[in-house]
């Protein structure tokens, strides 16, 4: 049941690698307040690293500080060895798509893509070459090389982007919410492409979303960000399937959290009424109160004799369609629990709403916070 | 910060206002309209009738003769020199005033932050004290014993330089009188470039003076010509300058009008001569503004 | 490294302060020189001054034919300030806020009084009312200082409205507002910091105006009308005295008006 991985996941290469870029204990301040903190994070040679959290986690102010345009009050970044914390963007050999692109209004296309070849002083027979080679990489059509740049549209724009960030060549290439502007349809084609253009240019990827959904079809890991902090960095199956709070795990998707205490040998629920049985926690510890986090995918409905290690009868009072799939909500007293179901195991038209609803402890998380 | 991305969306509901709109623009226009077709274009008008009138007479609309501007255009005239006076005078004060103004206009986008705004009403202020009464001071400043020469002396030197009442001191007049219509254009104009761009451009291996070169001044470039634009005409109908500072050791183009509608009492040769000048500076006006657009300059979304 | 960027930074910004600071010293200055003049007790100029006196202020403050040119002063501005702020206030919704066909040309056309020389369009209008045989006054001074003032409040009111989201009338007129409501509920007080620095603008443009003020108020006098006239011709210490005045009024309204907006800005709901 865990989601599709895409078959080309951690190259082989990257788990021995040594990392390109080093984060130890960096911090950044604005005025009193602590934007980002306490991050530790090596980055493989060659591998695609989103950060993912929602608005205000300081996922972007960390990402200025890897490209140079803010730098840390504390801690050190390095690249291959070197301490960077003070370098300026133009001596990094690092780069990055903003997410609002900032292509250059008054140049055409061939200009902005070239950009970085005239700053090295290239000549403009070169440019104009190299300018076209990279318009082919990222599938622009060559009479785009003398066009505004205003004039193109929002995909064709970011294309522009990154074919200018391939100019200049960059060992790490940073991307700031560049697909976020976007219809969903050409989100959705973007980010395949972008990861095809990953594998294709062995390049490292840095990429910063707040939608999971986008990390989770393009990135080798995974990192995700509350409050300033990195909470836990992993694959996507280790996010998806091991998340190691009950931030991170309602962050992956819509999921059902009860929350439980103990007495004795048994857990018995605060929100809904019963005793339960429980998974122990991941990380071995010996807890008195535990969130259990259950995605509505692991919830079944009951029949009589149907068998479960837990179980709550509840009452449906609406049900969405998300296509292939249907989402019930159902009511157990004051609380409302998702139930996820393919088609085919709907409930009947005519059947009864009152339910019982059930899953087996091992499908569940057992969290401390 | 908009997406440049979704730039497209709010033209088509403006185009949709457009249509309903159309008629509540132009009568809110009306006014305007109305003022300056009464107040601007008739005067204009009764000048373009004056500068076809028998030389010194007030045969307005009843006589028709060229002599006026045979007389602007003969050799023997002085006017060309004051009209060379005043395009020089403006252009230096242009040149003058772009490298004056920058600096500043660059430090109120980027350098001063939260005093930006009351240094803005320091520069702003000078515009509501008569310039007359600004220039005056500079007299004071400048004059044999006064305040420059004065000081001077007491500090044990032989007295200060003899400056007032030359071209240079109302070259230096100009350029003080105008500063605030240079800064402003050109602050609204450094405005416009988005930070975005200029990290971009370092990022992608920029140093500085690329940077100002590539990126800055030509997107900052509108506010600079509007400013510039903006001076030149302005330093072009300058005359208190030449006046109060220069004592009228020259003689500007605009004391050459009104001289010829005051003391002479030659309105048609005054007019023919302020025919020129008017259309010299709307043409000029023009040409500049139909290659700027204003929507964008005064920050329309 | 011997400097880095950051320092480099530094050091351009400092320049910057010190240069900025150079030059509005330079900006200040005459008018320090004037201030200065005023309290000069001899009746001639002369640096450092020697005995230092109130009385040109007595003189200038008691002066009859002084008071007379501060009332046609006033007369004329608060009568261009209702003036233009109404004209102007419409003229800037035609300008940023609706799409018509002229828009463009009228964009441009009402930059043209604006870039004039002014001594030119105050002979021109003085022609202008010689034509039609209106005798000069204070009261054409408030036209002429119309037609150069308006374009500029026009701008100055522009501004605001471009920063005003056109969606909020239109909800207000889908809310049930008439176009009356819609423009006492919505625009007006939307709109309303950039009417009131226009109204400032309007005042204090009017109030130091000289070069429209000499060709078209006739034998009214103004205060920067007759300053002039003694600086050509007859100076006594009452002519920077009152100068300095006409400077302190403009700068009081100026702090008392920006006082006014901040209080305004305070009582919207945060």
């Amino acid at each position: 049941m865990f989601q599709t991985i895409p078959a080309d996941a951690p190259p082989a290469h990257a788990a021995t690698a040594l990392p390109i870029l080093q984060l130890v204990g960096v911090r950044k301040m604005f005025g009193g307040f602590a934007a980002v903190e306490g991050i530790d994070l090596d980055v493989r040679e060659g591998e695609f690293l989103t950060i993912v959290g929602p608005s205000g986690s300081g996922k972007t102010t960390l990402l200025r500080m890897l490209a140079g345009m803010d730098q840390p009050s504390e801690g050190n970044i390095t690249l291959r060895g070197e301490l960077i914390n003070d370098m300026p963007p133009n001596r990094r050999p690092t780069c990055l798509v903003f997410q609002s692109l900032a292509l250059f209004p008054h140049k055409s296309v061939g200009e902005n893509i070239a950009f970085a070849l005239k700053v090295k002083g290239v000549d403009a027979a070169t440019r104009k070459k190299r300018a076209l080679e990279l318009m082919r990489v990222v599938r622009l059509p060559d009479n785009y090389h003398d066009k505004n740049v205003m004039k193109c549209s929002g995909g064709e724009r970011q294309r522009v982007a990154l074919a200018r960030a391939f100019a200049y060549d960059p060992d790490v290439l940073f991307f700031d919410e560049p697909l976020s502007a976007l219809d969903y349809k050409l989100k959705k084609a973007l980010e395949k492409e972008l990861k095809d253009l990953h594998r294709e240019t062995g390049k490292t990827f840095i990429y910063i979303t707040h939608s999971l959904e986008e990390a989770m079809v393009m990135s080798d890991r995974i990192g995700v960000m509350r409050a300033g902090k990195l909470v836990q960095v992993g694959t996507p199956e280790e996010i998806y399937g091991a998340p190691v709070d009950r931030f991170v795990s309602e962050f992956v998707g819509e999921v059902n959290t009860l929350k439980m205490t103990r007495a004795g040998a048994e857990w018995h629920g605060v929100d809904v009424p019963g005793t339960f049985t429980l998974a122990p926690p991941k990380d071995g510890a010996a807890l008195d109160e535990a969130f259990v986090v259950i995605r509505p995918e692991y919830m079944r409905f009951l029949a009589p004799g149907d068998r479960a290690d837990n179980r709550l009868s509840g009452a449906v009072y609406n049900e969405y369609s998300l296509g292939s799939r249907i989402q019930y909500q159902v009511r157990v007293g004051e609380k409302v629990m998702l139930v996820e179901l393919s088609r085919a195991h709907a409930l009947a038209p005519g059947a009864s709403r009152e339910v019982t609803i059930g899953w087996d402890a091992a499908d569940a998380f057992t969290l401390g916070s | 910060m908009a997406d440049i991305a979704l730039a497209r969306a709010p033209e088509t509901a403006r185009e949709i206002r457009h249509a309903r709109r159309l008629s509540v623009g132009a009568k809110c226009a009306m006014p305007v309209a109305v003022l300056l077709g009464i107040g601007f274009l008739a005067p204009m008008v009764a000048i373009l009738a004056y500068s076809f009138a028998t030389p010194r007479s007030f045969d307005v609309f009843r006589s028709f003769t060229l002599e006026n501007f045979a007389g602007l255009f003969d050799p023997a005239n002085t006017v060309w020199l004051s009209f060379a006076w005043s395009v020089g005078f403006a252009l230096f004060t242009v040149a003058i005033l772009a490298v004056v103004a920058y600096p500043i206009a660059y430090g109120l986008n980027a350098v001063f932050g939260r005093w930006a705004g009351l240094i803005s009403v320091l520069f702003v202020f000078p515009l509501f004290v008569s310039e007359n009464v600004r220039l005056y001071g500079w007299v004071l400043f400048f004059i044999k014993n006064g305040v420059l020469d004065g000081t001077l002396r007491w500090l044990g030197f032989s007295g200060g330089p003899e400056v007032l009442y030359t071209p240079g001191v109302t070259l230096f007049g100009m350029a003080y009188t105008y500063l605030p219509f240079m800064l402003f254009p050109m602050t609204l104009g450094l405005a416009l470039v988005p930070r975005d761009l200029v990290d971009a451009a370092r990022d992608l291996g920029a140093g500085r003076l690329l940077i100002w070169r590539e990126i800055e001044l030509p997107l900052a470039m509108p506010g600079i010509l509007i400013g510039m634009l903006l001076t030149f005409v302005l330093a072009v109908g300058a005359t208190a300058e030449a006046k109060i500072l220069g004592g009228q050791s020259i003689i500007v183009i605009s004391h050459d009008i009104e001289i010829a509608f005051t003391y002479s009492q030659n309105w048609p040769l005054g007019s023919a001569l302020a025919v020129v000048v008017s259309v010299f500076i709307a043409a000029l006006t023009l040409v500049a503004l139909s290659k700027l657009d204003l929507d964008r300059m005064l920050g329309r979304r | 490294m011997a400097t880095t960027p950051a320092v480099a930074r530094r050091r351009t910004n400092t320049l910057i302060w010190i240069w900025t600071a150079f030059v509005l010293i330079a900006v200040y200055l005459p008018i320090v020189c004037g201030a200065l003049a005023s309290f000069n007790k001899s009746r001639y100029f002369g640096f450092p001054i020697k005995v230092y006196a109130t009385e040109w202020w007595q003189k200038t403050l008691d002066s009859i034919e002084i008071g007379m040119l501060v009332r046609n002063s006033i007369a004329i501005a608060l009568l261009v300030t209702a003036i233009s702020v109404v004209i102007a206030t419409f003229g800037a919704l035609a300008f940023a806020r609706y799409d018509w066909k002229g828009r463009r040309l009228y964009q441009k056309l009402i930059l043209l009084p604006v870039f004039f020389p002014q001594p030119v369009l105050g002979l021109a209008l003085l022609l202008g009312f010689n034509a039609v045989g209106i005798q000069t006054s204070w009261l054409t001074a408030v036209f002429a200082h119309l037609v150069w003032i308006v374009p500029v409040v026009t701008l100055v009111i522009a501004i605001q409205v471009y920063g005003f989201d056109p969606s909020l009338e239109e909800a207000a007129y889908d809310l049930g507002c008439t176009r009356v409501q819609v423009f006492r509920e919505v625009t007006l007080p939307l709109l309303w910091p950039g009417i009131w620095s226009g109204m400032l603008f309007a005042f204090l443009l009017s109030w130091s105006n000289f070069p429209l003020s000499l060709y078209t108020a006739g034998a009214d006098s103004t205060i920067p009308k007759w300053l002039y006239a003694k600086m050509v011709a007859g100076y006594t210490p009452m002519v920077p005295a009152l100068g300095t005045m006409a400077t302190l009024g403009a700068a009081s309204l100026l702090l008392g008006g920006g006082l006014i907006m901040l209080l305004l800005r305070r009582r919207q709901p945060a």
